[in-house]
């Protein structure tokens, strides 16, 4: 019902007192998703967590597979990303516009770095026969490092892991492109940015989970 | 919109810094929400919070139908210890399909989505749910869920009893496991959804002068429940998305053919089940609270232990999952500390009942239908509790597992507490929904009916559970046969009784008589309001002044409003803002 | 006409890219001690250690924590607190078991 009132400003919506309950209101719930979050991937951390207790050499042995460079450098790519995310949220803070769509871009741009190289990584385990469960099927090199009945476990969790984290990613570039599409709009300024701020706490979360990952995955020696 | 309340006596409250004026809710509305937006479209899309909560309302009554239909057959079917008329995949089929639909589609959604998408944000004095259009969404998901479980159908079904647990379901070469796992990880959205705009609307769109010491008990249990859906659903999203890879991509980690553990899926799917156990019963609880009271027209006894009790099952409820798995092959240790930690739960469910029958001692009661199925509630509930702690002790469970001892308990607590305390509300709040009463002689029958064909259904079957009949068995030794012949006549009683109640609603919706905006003399800020509420709810901001339960107070002390309508924007933003500035206590300085 | 924000802190664009450095730095340090090899329970309560470390920064500074409301906090320490519950209560089965997978 359009029972809008001349000055209610046009982003409030007609449930909410005033602008700052709205934002504060789109904030917490935005909070509450991510407590979701959370636990969403704590299943993934549960089950990884549970079978390296039961088989900590396997995991040594495995993790040798995974190339520490690239995924440090992912790890830079996504922190430069929340970075830009940050300073995206301040832009629209001081009104400026330029400075936000900017910010947008360069954050979306580093999102699809992050994938390309885990793509890349992807192949290129695919290649050797590294794949998860029955499909399990190194070739005789690998098979001769990698000696360890539930190796394809292991392979299981890593990709269960990274590819619900790349999903997310996948949607959070969706989300920042129709930010940016806004944003060039000028929907956003200094008195409604709400959707910039929620975006970029669910990206923070997305670069949270990712600096859980890289140690856990990558980094066992 | 011009104003819908008239304004009676207009000698104002003046506190500091507001006018209040009172506002009597009208006796013949002329707009509802109901009248607002015509039109199946509009119904479809619609944002309001009501109209939503009887979309649910009627998918919920939809599958339980639906389900309820499956128990008669299976019931029907185990008549005869042999084959009666359907065949051994058929039954398991069915069972498994009964199950599934009364958690997923009707127990958990009922009393939250259903009920409480109505009532919530009227109780706290709100135009609507924090987040209106996720609340449309997840409604939606809902129905998205329910289509993958009838495409699940349609590809072979599913015989893996509701739990899905590997191997049954890893091993089973049938594609309608993935479509049901796919459609249970989509309800499962829809239920977080739920949750978060709960919580957030809890936290931020109460109305002047609510302060947490001054909301309804059931808002305290729908919070509990949220946080309980906030914090456990997305492990079940988790969960059933790797059995779903487990299905699609062999991933191995649940499998005990590519050497994963099957047990490690039992934890994962119980902690987010167990807690789906409170999901369930505790917004029930909530009604139970507001029931009690109006109906005795009675303060709550012991407020606080109510409310906190809620949030303590909440979190008892996430240290309990194993109780479920002692036979399951778990270590000796986590066995004998879920043991332990399960009997905890009975400590905060034994304090609501006590303050329960509490508040009823010199109550002013008076037997409605509402209350009837209060005290059908505290009985069923209880045996529901007391075998479920005797379930709880590992020996006793080794023994009774898997047992239709373990099919009788569950069913007293989630049908003899969740769905029953859903009747209870279900009536007690029809006449807000509808703006319309039914037939009371009839509704007590039928309430008679399920309470008798109730016990009549599962009370042999603890017995015959005790005595070692297995539940899921198509077939049984004839020594249980005047036990389960008991029980099929009790679930035709059973469903007698509900058929009835569909009756008498649907009449009261096409001739029943007017109820008038507060038909029960409650004191709840949502029987302020027109019956049916216009499309915002109240016409005016409410500030409230009292608790909800405060009978000792003249009626005319709940009935405040903002002095100005919505159609003066500005102003009211502003005497908004103040009023939520202005701490309660001002209010009552008047 | 809704000027006053007073809840909404903006941050220096200083203190964002000290935050940023930060992070880099925490980065090639877990990295270089990953290449030491410590024993065993060092290394992985190392590498946890920057790895909560990282995750505090950008939870309090990028997601403004350090500026909101306490609730906030609580949600997250809240799942956080939940997430612990799930691990340790089912190690309490599987590092206690007879047979590690039960055999079918």
């Amino acid at each position: 019902m359009a029972n809008h009132s001349a000055t209610h400003p046009k982003h409030v919506h007609h449930h909410f007192v005033d602008s700052n309950q709205q934002f504060e209101s789109a904030k917490l719930g935005m909070w509450v998703f991510l407590v979701n979050e959370i636990l969403f991937f704590g299943g993934l951390f549960c089950a990884y967590i549970v079978f390296r207790a039961w088989y900590p050499e396997l995991f040594t042995q495995a993790a040798l597979e995974l190339n520490t460079f690239w995924g440090a450098v992912n790890t830079v790519v996504l922190i430069g990303s929340s970075l830009t995310v940050a300073m995206a949220i301040r832009s629209a803070q001081n009104n400026q516009k330029r400075g936000l769509e900017i910010n947008l871009l360069i954050t979306i741009l580093l999102a699809c770095v992050f994938l390309v190289i885990k793509y890349f990584e992807y192949e290129h385990k695919l290649h050797l026969g590294i794949a998860p469960g029955s499909f399990w099927n190194p070739t005789p090199e690998i098979a001769a490092v990698l000696d360890h009945p539930k190796a394809n476990i292991f392979f299981g969790i890593y990709y269960m892991m990274t590819a619900v984290h790349g999903l997310h990613v996948i949607i959070g570039i969706v989300l920042m492109v129709w930010l940016y599409l806004r944003a060039r709009k000028g929907h956003f300024n200094s008195e409604y940015y709400t959707p910039v701020e929620i975006t970029g706490l669910y990206w923070h979360l997305v670069d949270l989970i990712w600096i859980f990952l890289f140690p856990l995955l990558y980094l066992i020696e | 919109m011009a104003s819908l309340s008239k304004t009676e006596n207009t000698a104002q409250i003046t506190p500091k810094k507001l006018k209040v004026k009172r506002f009597v809710p009208l006796e013949n509305p002329i707009n509802t929400y109901l009248t607002d937006e015509k039109g199946i479209w509009a119904w479809l899309t619609t944002v309001d919070h009501k109209k939503i909560g009887l979309m649910y309302l009627g998918a919920v009554a939809f599958f339980f139908a639906l389900a309820g239909f499956l128990a008669i057959a299976l019931r029907t079917e185990l008549w005869t210890p042999a084959k009666t008329f359907i065949e051994a995949d058929t039954y398991n089929q069915l069972f498994t399909l009964h199950g599934a639909m009364m958690v997923f589609f009707v127990l958990v959604p009922s009393i939250p989505a259903a009920l409480g998408n109505f009532i919530l944000p009227m109780q706290l004095g709100a135009k609507d749910v924090a987040f209106p259009r996720l609340n449309l969404a997840s409604f939606y998901i809902y129905a998205f869920g329910a289509i993958f479980t009838f495409l699940s159908l349609a590809n072979n079904g599913f015989d893996t009893g509701w739990t899905f647990y590997t191997p049954y379901s890893s091993d089973t070469n049938s594609a309608g496991i993935i479509w049901v796992t796919l459609g249970v990880f989509i309800l499962g959205f829809s239920s977080i959804l739920t949750g978060t705009n709960f919580i957030t609307t809890i936290h931020k769109l109460r109305a002047p002068g609510i302060s947490w010491d001054r909301l309804p008990l059931n808002v305290w249990a729908l919070y509990a429940t949220s946080i309980i859906q906030v914090l456990a659903t997305p492990v079940l999203a988790i969960t059933i998305l790797l059995l779903a890879m487990e299905n699609i991509l062999d991933i191995g980690i649940f499998d005990p053919a590519l050497g994963g553990d099957p047990v490690l899926y039992q934890h994962f799917f119980w902690f987010y089940s167990h807690p789906a156990v409170y999901i369930m019963i505790v917004p029930g609880f909530g009604i139970i609270s507001e029931v009690i009271t109006t109906f005795s027209k009675k303060t709550i006894f012991g407020y606080w232990a109510i409310a906190l009790s809620s949030l303590a099952i909440a979190f008892i409820g996430f240290l309990v999952w194993g109780h479920h798995m002692f036979t399951s092959g778990q270590s000796a240790v986590a066995t004998t500390i879920f043991s332990f930690l399960t009997f905890l739960v009975g400590i905060p469910t034994g304090i609501k009942i006590f303050n329960w029958v509490a508040t009823l001692y010199r109550g002013s009661i008076s037997m409605k239908t509402p209350m009837l199925y209060v005290f059908i509630f505290i009985f069923l509930f209880s045996i529901g509790g007391f075998t479920g702690i005797m379930l709880g002790a590992l020996s006793v469970d080794i023994h009774l597992h898997d047992t239709y001892y373990v099919v009788a308990h569950f069913h007293y607590v989630m049908m003899g507490g969740t769905l029953i305390a859903l009747l209870a509300g279900l009536h007690y709040w029809w006449p807000k929904m509808t703006g319309k009463m039914y037939n009371e002689p009839l509704a007590k029958t039928a309430a008679i009916f399920i309470f008798i064909g109730f016990n009549v259904t599962f009370l042999p079957q603890f017995i015959m559970g005790a005595q070692g009949m297995p539940r899921r068995y198509y077939n049984y030794i004839d020594q249980f046969t005047p036990f389960h012949q008991t029980s099929t006549i009790g679930s035709y009683i059973l469903a007698v009784g509900f058929l009835v109640i569909l009756f008498y609603l649907v009449h009261s919706l096409i001739k029943g008589q007017k109820a008038g905006p507060n038909p029960w003399n409650s004191r709840g800020l949502e029987w302020q309001s027109n019956s049916p509420p216009d499309f915002h709810n109240f016409s005016h901001t409410p500030v409230v002044i009292h608790g909800p339960y405060d009978y000792h107070q003249p009626m005319e002390e709940f009935q405040l409003g903002l002095a100005v309508d919505h159609e003066y924007g500005d102003e009211q933003d502003k005497v908004a803002a103040e009023a939520h500035a202005s701490s309660a206590t001002e209010t009552t300085e008047a | 006409m809704m000027s006053e924000h007073h809840g909404h802190h903006v941050a220096s664009a200083k203190q964002l890219w000290g935050i940023g450095i930060a992070l880099l730095i925490l980065t090639v340090l877990t990295v270089t001690v990953a290449g030491l090899g410590l024993p065993s329970p060092f290394d992985i309560l190392m590498a946890m250690t920057i790895a909560l470390t990282k995750a505090f920064l950008v939870a309090a500074f990028f997601m403004g924590l350090y500026w909101d409301t306490k609730f906030n906090s609580m949600l997250l320490i809240g799942a956080l607190a939940f997430f612990i519950l799930m691990v340790s209560i089912t190690l309490l089965d599987t590092l206690y078991r007879d047979d590690v997978v039960p055999s079918f």
